[in-house]
C-alpha cells in the first residue's frame, strides 16, 4: 500500500460523524484546557482519559490528538492576554506577546500564532506521516537488547532533561520503575511487592496515579495561593486578527524556522514542545535584523515559539507510535491510554492496526483546520472562559479526577490510590521532584524490565551484550552518557560542598 | 527545604535498602533460564539506594536553607479544606451516592473554603453534578455507588 491509499482510509475514517464529533470535542476542549492557566495537556488528557473507554480506540485517540494539538493553540491566548502561561509551552510567548497586547495589538498576536501554528501543526503531521513508517520499518528488526537499550535512552534522557534537579528526576524515575514492578510477574508469576492485598494483584494502575500526580497534585499546589489576573481586553474582529502584510513578511520565516526546528525537538526522545519554544525564540533573535525589538512587542518573537511548539507536538507523537517510546508526559498518558485499548505501540502498530494510525494521522489535518477556524473566528468565547475563577475551576477539576479514577474499573480503591498520589504529586512539585519522569517510568517499566530479562536470557556474556549489537551499543551508550554527565556534576559538587542545586538545565519538559 | 532534603533522603535510601532486600530474600534473583523475578527489582533497589545517598551527602552539605515549603496562613487552610472534603468525598460516596456528594462536596469546597455566595455555590454545585451523572452515570455507564437516597 502506498502513503495515498493509505490516507484515503484514514479519511474515510476521520469523515464518519462520530469520529468528526470527537475531533471536535478534542479541539474545543484543548484549546480551553491550554488556556486556562493550572490545566496544561498533561493534566487535560489524563482527566479525559477516562472518556474514552466506552470508545472504539480509534475515535479515542482521535479526541485527545486534537487536545494536545488544541492545547497547542490555547495556550497563547493566556500569555498574550494576562502575561501567565496557560500551559508551559506558552512561556516564552509572554514575552513579546503580552507587550504587542499592551501596545494595543494583541488581535495581531492571536493571529499571527492561530496561523503559525496551523501551519506548523499541519506540515508536522505531514512529517509524521512521511517519517513514521521509515521509522517503524527499520524498528522492525529490533530485538530484545534493542528494545531495551532504546527505553533505557527514552527513560534516562527525559529525566535529565525533566525539572531544575536532575538527581531529583532520577529519583522520581527509579520510584517510577519500582512502583511498576508491583503485581503479578508476567514471566514467573510471582506476586510482588503485594503487601498481601488482592487489589495490588492488579499493579499499581497507572490512571489514577497520573490523575493524582497531575490532576489533584496540580490542584493541591495550586490552593496555596490565590492568583489575581488582570485580562487586557481587545479587539478580535477579523480585521485585527488576520495579519498585516509587514507582519506577515516579519513572521513568515520565523514561522518556517519554528516548524522545522520544534518538529525535529519533538522527534527526539526528552525534549517536548516546551523546551522547541525555548529554542525556537532564541534562534528568531539571533538571526533577526533588529534584535532589540525582541522583548518589546516583536511579532517574530510570538509567531516561531507558537509554531515550535505545534510542530513538536506532532513530532512527539513520532516516537511514541512507531517505537513505544513516549518521548514527555502527555505522550506517555496517551501511550498508556493506547495499551489500555489494548493497542501495542510500537512498530507493529503500522502493520496491525492500520485504521488506527492512519485515521489519526487524517483527523490531526482536520483537527488543525477546526483549530485555525476556532483560533481566529471564536477568541472572545475563549477569552469569556478566562473570567471563570480559580477557586471554582479547581473545586471542578477535583470532582472530575474522582469521577475519572473511579470509572476505569468502577473501584473506589482506584480513587483511592488517586489521592495518595495526589499528595504524593503536590509533595513532588514542592520538592523539586519530577512526576513526569515517574509516570513515564510507571508505564515503560513492566516493558523495560521483559526486554531486559528477555536479552540476558538470549546472551551469553550477561549485560554486555548491550554492548554487542551496533543499534543497542549506540543507545545504552547514549543513555549511560545521559546519566553520567548530571551524576558526575552531582558528585562533584557534593565533595566540593559548593552550589546549592545542580546546574540549571532547561525548565520543565513535561507538557 | 534542606530539611525536607535530609529527612526525604534517609526515607529514600531505607526504601531502596528494603526494596533490594527483599527482591533477594522472596523472589528468585537468577534461575536456570535467566533472570528471574527479583533480578530487575533488586537492582532498582540498589540504584535507589545509591542516589539517596548522593542526595543525603548534598543536602548535609547544603548551607542555603532554600525557600520555604510547607504551606501557611491562608494556604494552609485551602490545602487542608480541599484534601480533606475529597478524603469525606471519597471515604463516604458508598452511604451517600456520587451525585448528592458531588453536591455536598462542591458546596462545602465553594461556600465554606472559598468564600463564594449561596447561589453560586449551590448552581455549580447542582450544575456539575447533574452534568457528570449525565456523562458517567447515563452516557458511559458507570455504575457510581447509589447510597441511601438511590442515586
Amino acid at each position: 500500500m502506498d502513503l495515498f491509499a493509505n490516507l484515503a482510509l484514514g479519511f474515510s475514517i476521520a469523515f464518519t460523524p462520530f469520529n468528526l464529533t470527537m475531533a471536535a470535542a478534542g479541539v474545543i476542549l484543548g484549546t480551553l484546557i491550554g488556556a486556562l492557566p493550572g490545566v496544561g495537556p498533561v493534566s487535560g488528557i489524563a482527566l479525559l482519559l477516562p472518556l474514552t473507554f466506552g470508545m472504539p480506540p480509534t475515535s479515542g485517540i482521535i479526541m485527545l490528538a486534537a487536545l494536545y494539538a488544541g492545547s497547542m493553540y490555547g495556550g497563547t491566548i493566556t500569555s498574550v492576554l494576562i502575561n501567565t502561561p496557560g500551559e508551559a509551552a506558552s512561556v516564552v510567548t509572554c514575552i513579546d506577546g503580552h507587550q504587542m497586547a499592551r501596545q494595543g495589538r494583541a488581535g495581531a498576536a492571536l493571529g499571527i500564532a492561530a496561523i503559525g501554528s496551523f501551519v506548523a501543526g499541519t506540515i508536522g503531521v505531514v512529517l509524521l506521516m512521511g517519517m513514521s513508517p521509515l521509522l517503524a520499518r527499520w524498528a522492525l528488526s529490533f530485538g530484545p537488547p534493542e528494545t531495551f537499550a532504546l527505553m533505557l535512552l527514552g527513560l534516562t534522557t527525559v529525566t535529565g532533561l525533566t525539572g531544575e534537579n536532575a538527581l531529583k528526576g532520577y529519583i522520581s524515575m527509579v520510584l517510577g520503575l519500582m512502583l511498576s514492578m508491583v503485581g503479578f510477574d508476567l514471566i514467573s508469576g510471582d506476586a510482588r511487592y503485594t503487601a498481601g492485598l488482592n487489589e495490588m494483584l492488579d499493579g499499581v494502575d497507572f490512571l489514577p496515579v497520573a490523575i493524582g500526580l497531575f490532576g489533584l497534585g496540580e490542584v493541591l499546589a495550586g490552593a496555596e495561593r490565590a492568583v489575581r489576573m488582570e485580562i487586557l481586553s481587545a479587539r478580535y474582529g477579523l480585521r485585527d486578527v488576520l495579519p498585516s502584510l509587514a507582519d506577515w513578511a516579519r513572521s513568515r520565516w520565523a514561522i518556517a524556522r519554528g516548524t522545522v526546528l520544534g518538529f525535529v525537538i519533538g522527534v527526539l526522545p526528552g525534549a517536548g514542545p516546551t523546551i522547541a519554544t525555548f529554542l525556537a525564540y532564541s534562534l528568531e533573535k539571533k538571526v533577526s535584523k533588529h534584535p532589540e525589538e525582541f522583548g518589546r512587542g516583536a511579532i517574530e518573537g510570538v509567531a516561531a515559539p507558537e509554531s515550535a511548539n505545534n510542530a513538536a507536538s506532532a513530532g512527539a507523537m513520532v516516537p511514541m507510535l512507531t517505537l513505544g517510546i513516549p518521548g514527555s508526559a502527555t505522550t506517555a498518558i496517551m501511550m498508556g491510554g493506547l495499551m489500555m485499548w489494548g493497542l501495542r505501540p510500537g512498530p507493529l502498530l503500522f502493520e496491525k492496526n492500520p485504521d488506527f494510525v492512519w485515521g489519526l494521522i487524517a483527523s490531526l489535518y482536520i483537527a488543525n483546520v477546526m483549530l485555525l477556524i476556532l483560533n481566529i473566528g471564536f477568541i472572545p468565547v475563549f477569552v469569556r472562559a478566562l473570567r471563570i475563577p480559580y477557586s471554582i475551576l479547581m473545586a471542578l477539576i477535583v470532582v472530575f479526577c474522582i469521577t475519572g479514577a473511579y470509572s476505569q474499573n468502577n473501584k473506589l480503591w482506584d480513587v483511592g490510590q488517586m489521592l495518595v498520589f495526589g499528595v504524593v504529586g503536590y509533595g513532588m512539585k514542592k520538592l523539586d521532584y519530577s512526576p513526569a519522569a515517574l509516570v513515564l517510568a510507571l508505564v515503560l517499566g513492566p516493558l523495560a524490565e521483559r526486554a531486559l530479562r528477555q536479552a540476558l536470557i538470549i546472551s551469553d556474556s550477561g549485560v554486555l551484550i548491550l554492548f554487542q549489537r551496533p543499534i543497542s551499543a549506540v543507545l545504552t551508550t547514549l543513555a549511560i552518557v545521559a546519566v553520567a554527565v548530571p551524576v558526575v556534576r552531582a558528585v562533584r559538587q557534593a565533595v566540593a560542598g559548593r552550589g546549592p542545586t545542580m546546574a540549571p538545565t532547561p525548565p520543565s519538559t513535561r507538557q | 527545604m534542606r530539611r525536607a532534603d535530609r529527612a526525604g533522603a534517609i526515607l529514600l535510601l531505607l526504601f531502596g535498602v528494603w526494596f533490594a532486600a527483599v527482591a533477594l530474600r522472596n523472589y528468585t534473583y537468577w534461575s536456570a533460564t535467566g533472570p528471574g523475578a527479583g533480578f530487575f527489582p533488586f537492582w532498582l533497589g540498589v540504584a535507589m539506594a545509591a542516589l539517596a545517598a548522593l542526595l543525603l551527602v548534598r543536602a548535609a552539605r547544603e548551607a542555603d536553607p532554600g525557600p520555604a515549603w510547607v504551606p501557611r496562613g491562608r494556604g494552609a487552610v485551602r490545602f487542608l479544606g480541599v484534601l480533606g472534603a475529597s478524603v469525606a468525598f471519597v471515604a463516604l460516596m458508598p452511604w451517600v451516592g456520587m451525585a448528592p456528594g458531588t453536591v455536598l462536596f462542591l458546596v462545602v469546597i465553594l461556600k465554606a473554603v472559598e468564600g463564594h455566595s449561596w447561589p453560586v455555590a449551590a448552581g455549580v454545585a447542582v450544575a456539575t453534578a447533574a452534568v457528570n451523572w449525565a456523562v458517567f452515570a447515563f452516557w458511559l455507564r458507570v455504575p457510581f455507588p447509589a447510597g441511601v437516597l438511590g442515586f
